[in-house]
């Protein structure tokens, strides 16, 4: 039997060490490279794969098939694989660079499904090998569980949901695929940020700027005017306590301050809200608020549903925060939700 | 605190440290050292950023200092004694469990004390059984106050992020627990871990509703939302068959049941008897990759005892009113601010307000919780 490395076709998973071989034996000065026909090519490409991470939503289906698959040589479709992530990189925003290790994974893992049944599980079962994943028996050690699913939301995944015996956690069959496409995506973001020099990053920075360009749009259209209404509960929740003069600890402020600069509200007006304490002392107020909202150069996420539970502010929980794991995503669910009731 | 009693503290802890052995924690190095001291006059609570590069030096400076507390850090860094944790160069840290007693209950402390081993007993028996870790790789200490310490030092497990973390202290506490997972039809081997023990809680629970009677029990249930009459008297029929259908870990029928349901969603008194199965480790402790910890074989300064290190299996024979005391019985001349009752090295002490005396470990016990003072002259010969 042929080994099953030589029926594997690069240009669908082309985080593979072996498919980045193939541009590295093509390519050796990306200076050069960009400035030829090829190169813009792929650059055109790499645009192409970063905008389709920002906008695409959901599962992929057939017709997706030839999108996925451009009619480009194979280096130059590698080439844009790798030129996406260097993109990102030089971007440099966080969600930016999650979106794409997200939608590369599902792409693979799609095209993957799509390969014929005899290939399937070989492939598969090759792949899980090179990420350092046994996916080949019925269950797998906790540690090894544990860090490739810490990062899933659906609460099915989560170990104390699990039948979990001598250190080994059961898995059913399919939920290989699940577990691989995560895999896929959790190796591709450890390397994220690329270190690439400044140098390319200003010989790519027209692309990367229209790639930001139409990210933050996106990212407007998202959260767009603040609505209070469609805060989650447990911020809704502080919010209140603030306004009734408690005292809240540290991370309770945090949270508030956190979430609040990300849905876009300027410092200010983060400090009108604390103002509505009746001890309120504008200077220590300003100060923390401009450190949380990234002054002092680390921006900050506000934290997790787990993260809100384990200091004991996930209060008031409803319907709605049983389906996330993150109170943002409650406040974008709950927007768009309004939207479509006007 | 009076400058007798203080100087008392310092005489016996001095006393202490000159004798015992510290063993130090594994890459010690490697680990910030964070110290509280008696005197607490001096400007700063905590001296932390420290580090030692190796047992000597830590062992020179316990020693001179004499401090109250004693901490390390679970992490490793490269630059232990950077200022800021960003400085530090974080490379790894141990999985550790704190299991205090104050969050579990309130009490005397003996009792509070054998609640909290209780706690740990779960908790190692979850760690090893179930999650795999080897004893060897573990570590039970005896934090000196109110609890224990469980450190895992697996290395596979050392460069977690919080998030690793938190899937392994959601799992021994069952937070998380999601019960259409737990009631669903598994036929096979029979169930292990949290739907084994999520499925004896029901059982327990259901022969609970069975005694009572039943107008109560049907009360009890029809306050739970989508519980109607009719589905509460069907559930009332049906509680003989559930019982023994949970006894085989059955839940085909079980799991269709409305009322079934809206007890795993909801019912709170379902809720602590679930919780109870769980070790009541203090989730923000483990989560935490930069945790200051106490070092075993130091002294706790809020009770005079020894930071008690155990294997996982000497934990049952334990007894920390004895085992963790570390001072003698010559007599010592104290003033009670309050009454209290304690017992220590297996005697009851019944101590009245004002002044009186009592053996020298005794002596240290109060006051370092400061519930007594050292009376008039030092009565102990120093």
């Amino acid at each position: 039997m042929v080994g099953v490395h030589h029926r594997i076709d690069p240009v669908k998973y082309p985080f593979l060490e072996e498919s980045q071989q193939i541009v590295r034996k093509q390519i050796d000065s990306i200076e050069h490279f960009l400035s030829g026909f090829e190169g813009r090519e792929a650059l055109e490409r790499a645009k192409e794969r970063v905008i389709d991470a920002l906008t695409h939503r959901g599962e992929f289906f057939q017709e997706d098939i030839p999108k996925l698959l451009p009619r480009i040589p194979p280096e130059r479709e590698l080439a844009s694989y790798a030129l996406a992530r260097i993109l990102v990189s030089c971007i440099g925003d966080r969600l930016l660079i999650e979106r794409l290790c997200r939608y590369e994974a599902q792409r693979s893992v799609f095209l993957l499904q799509n390969e014929d049944g005899r290939s399937f599980p070989e492939i598969r079962n090759y792949i899980a090998e090179k990420l350092n994943i046994d996916l080949e028996k019925d269950d797998m050690p906790v540690v090894m569980y544990v860090e490739l699913i810490s990062q899933m939301r659906d609460g099915r995944w989560r170990l104390v949901n699990r039948d979990v015996r001598d250190g080994r956690v059961r898995l059913r069959p399919e939920e290989t695929i699940d577990l691989l496409r995560e895999r896929i995506r959790v190796v591709l973001h450890q390397k994220m940020p690329l270190r690439v020099p400044p140098a390319l990053c200003d010989r790519i920075a027209p692309i990367a700027d229209e790639i930001a360009a139409s990210y933050q749009q996106q990212l407007l259209e998202q959260f767009g005017a603040v609505e209070e209404e469609a805060f989650p509960p447990c911020i809704g929740g502080l919010i209140h306590a603030i306004t009734a003069g408690t005292n809240l600890p540290h991370m309770a402020r945090f949270a508030i301050t956190a979430f609040l600069h990300t849905i876009g509200m300027s410092t200010t007006e983060i400090a009108e809200i604390y103002a509505r304490a009746p001890d309120f002392d504008p200077e220590k107020t300003m100060y923390q608020v401009e450190h949380i909202s990234g002054r002092g150069g680390t921006e900050y996420t506000p934290p997790s549903c787990a993260t809100m539970r384990t200091f004991g502010l996930c209060t008031n929980r409803d319907r709605l925060c049983e389906r996330v794991n993150h109170p943002l995503s409650y406040y974008r669910i709950k927007k768009s939700d309004k939207k479509k009731q006007r | 605190m009076r400058p007798a009693t203080l100087e008392f503290l310092k005489q016996r802890f001095a006393e202490y440290y000159r004798t015992c052995y510290l063993s130090p924690p594994s890459s010690l190095e490697q680990r910030e050292w964070g110290f509280i001291f008696l005197d607490a006059s001096t400007d700063v609570r905590m001296r932390r950023h420290m580090a030692f590069s190796d047992q000597r030096e830590l062992v020179d400076y316990v020693r001179n200092m004499v401090p109250a507390h004693v901490y390390y850090s679970s992490a490793y860094y490269r630059t232990p004694a950077a200022p800021t944790m960003n400085d530090k160069g974080w490379c790894g840290a141990d999985l550790i469990f704190d299991l205090d007693a104050d969050h579990i209950m309130r009490g005397p402390y003996a009792a509070m004390l054998a609640r909290v081993k209780e706690e740990a007993e779960k908790l190692i028996g979850m760690l090893t059984d179930e999650l795999g870790f080897s004893r060897r790789d573990l570590s039970v200490v005896f934090s000196g106050g109110r609890g224990y310490h469980v450190h895992v030092r697996e290395i596979a497990v050392r460069g977690w992020s919080s998030q690793e973390r938190r899937e392994i202290v959601d799992y021994v506490r069952g937070t998380g627990i999601d019960p259409a997972v737990m009631l669903a039809p598994a036929g096979g081997t029979p169930p292990a871990g949290w739907r084994r023990r999520y499925l004896d809680a029901l059982r327990e629970h259901l022969m609970w509703l069975r005694g009572l009677e039943r107008d109560e029990a049907k009360a009890h249930i029809s306050v739970l939302k989508g519980v109607g009459e009719k589905s509460a008297a069907n559930f009332l029929d049906s509680l003989d068959r559930f019982i023994a259908d949970l006894r085989a870990y059955r839940t085909d029928d079980i799991w269709r049941d409305r009322t079934v349901r809206a007890i795993a969603a909801a019912e709170i008194e379902f809720e602590n008897r679930v919780r109870d199965l769980g070790a009541r480790a203090d989730e923000p402790v483990t989560t935490d990759i930069k945790r200051l910890i106490r070092m075993p074989g130091s002294l706790h300064g809020g009770s005079g005892m020894r930071v008690v290190p155990l294997g996982a299996g000497d934990l049952a024979a334990f007894d920390p009113l004895v085992d963790a005391v570390v001072f003698g019985e010559r007599d010592v001349k104290v003033e009670m601010k309050a009454e209290m009752t304690t017992s220590l090295c297996g005697n009851t002490y019944a101590l009245k307000k004002g002044i009186t005396t009592v053996p020298e470990a005794l002596a240290v016990f109060v006051c370092c919780r400061n519930v007594a003072e050292i009376a008039g002259e030092a009565a102990d010969g120093s």
